[in-house]
């Protein structure tokens, strides 16, 4: 029986890979950059459609963010972030089109034909959600939790590092030069 | 199997089929991190799905998709450092011209 919680998932899930394919279909960078946002806030309200509510809020509320610095990174790296001029930005098109259907005809596959068992009718009501996600946070995986803060903080060290220009020491002078 | 875990199931699958495609055919690099965000979008559907329609109890099954978030602002944070300096260095971040390590 088709039940409305079945009808939003389907009407979300539907956007979200509409505007996936969006991403890669449009000329212009920053419209690449929107439809991606878009696909992921239907995600998110597909997350919600499913009673995860707090994953549905900070999924919407994450990923808002993230697509609009990788906006405003297209318009900083690309020539024509409009996409007025049509260039074509791809490569090997017929393999990777073979393997984007390959993976997700396998996917499809092991979806429908594995038996996933008996399946919970209902799931805790979202404020027991949010207590036991806090007390999993903090207790059984703390471990993982602290590795993956530890991690990101490494990760934003790196980037930092990375992005920042070299600078030349001037052995005569004794001053530094930033590199160009 | 309910409808509903296998409507997740499957956005799950195409999501991850249209990253493949992006990840493989795009030249930008921003653009294969896009194709990159779509796979682990995928998954993060999947795990959803696993967790509200096979095992609501678990909140082990959150906690993953909590890993998944962190795994995708690592990939944009590194890959952008990596984009400033490709950009600063090369003026581009089209991959096609990226041979500087072939041997």
């Amino acid at each position: 029986m088709i039940t409305a919680q079945a009808l939003y998932i389907g009407f979300f899930g539907l956007a979200a890979v509409w505007f996936g394919i969006v991403v890669f279909r449009t000329f212009s960078m920053v419209r690449s950059a929107l439809a991606l946002l878009f696909s992921q806030t239907a995600l998110g309200a597909m997350f919600l459609s499913m009673q995860a509510e707090f994953l549905g809020v900070l999924q919407i509320m994450m990923m808002a963010t993230e697509m609009s610095i990788m906006a405003i990174f297209m318009v900083m790296f690309m020539m024509d972030p409009g996409g007025l001029g049509k260039m074509d930005m791809t490569h090997q098109k017929r393999l990777s089109l073979v393997a984007g259907i390959v993976s997700f005809v396998a996917a499809v596959a092991v979806a429908v034909f594995v038996d996933w068992g008996p399946i919970a009718s209902v799931a805790p009501d979202a404020a027991q959600q949010t207590v036991d996600l806090g007390l999993e946070l903090l207790g059984r995986s703390m471990l993982i939790f602290e590795t993956a803060g530890i991690t990101i903080l490494t990760a934003m060290i790196a980037a930092t590092a990375v992005a920042i220009p070299p600078v030349k020491r001037n052995p005569s002078k004794g001053t530094a030069n930033h590199e160009h | 199997m309910s409808i509903e875990l296998l409507l997740a199931l499957i956005t799950g699958a195409a999501l991850f089929g249209v990253g493949i495609y992006g990840a493989l055919s795009q030249t930008n690099l921003v653009m294969i991190m896009m194709g990159i965000e779509l796979i682990l979008a995928g998954a993060m559907v999947n795990l959803v799905a696993f967790w509200r329609y096979l095992h609501p109890d678990t909140p082990a099954g959150q906690m993953f998709v909590l890993i998944v978030m962190t795994v995708m602002a690592i990939e944009m944070t590194v890959g952008f450092g990596v984009a400033i300096a490709r950009f600063r260095a090369k003026g581009s971040v089209e991959m096609e011209e990226a041979t500087d390590l072939k041997g």
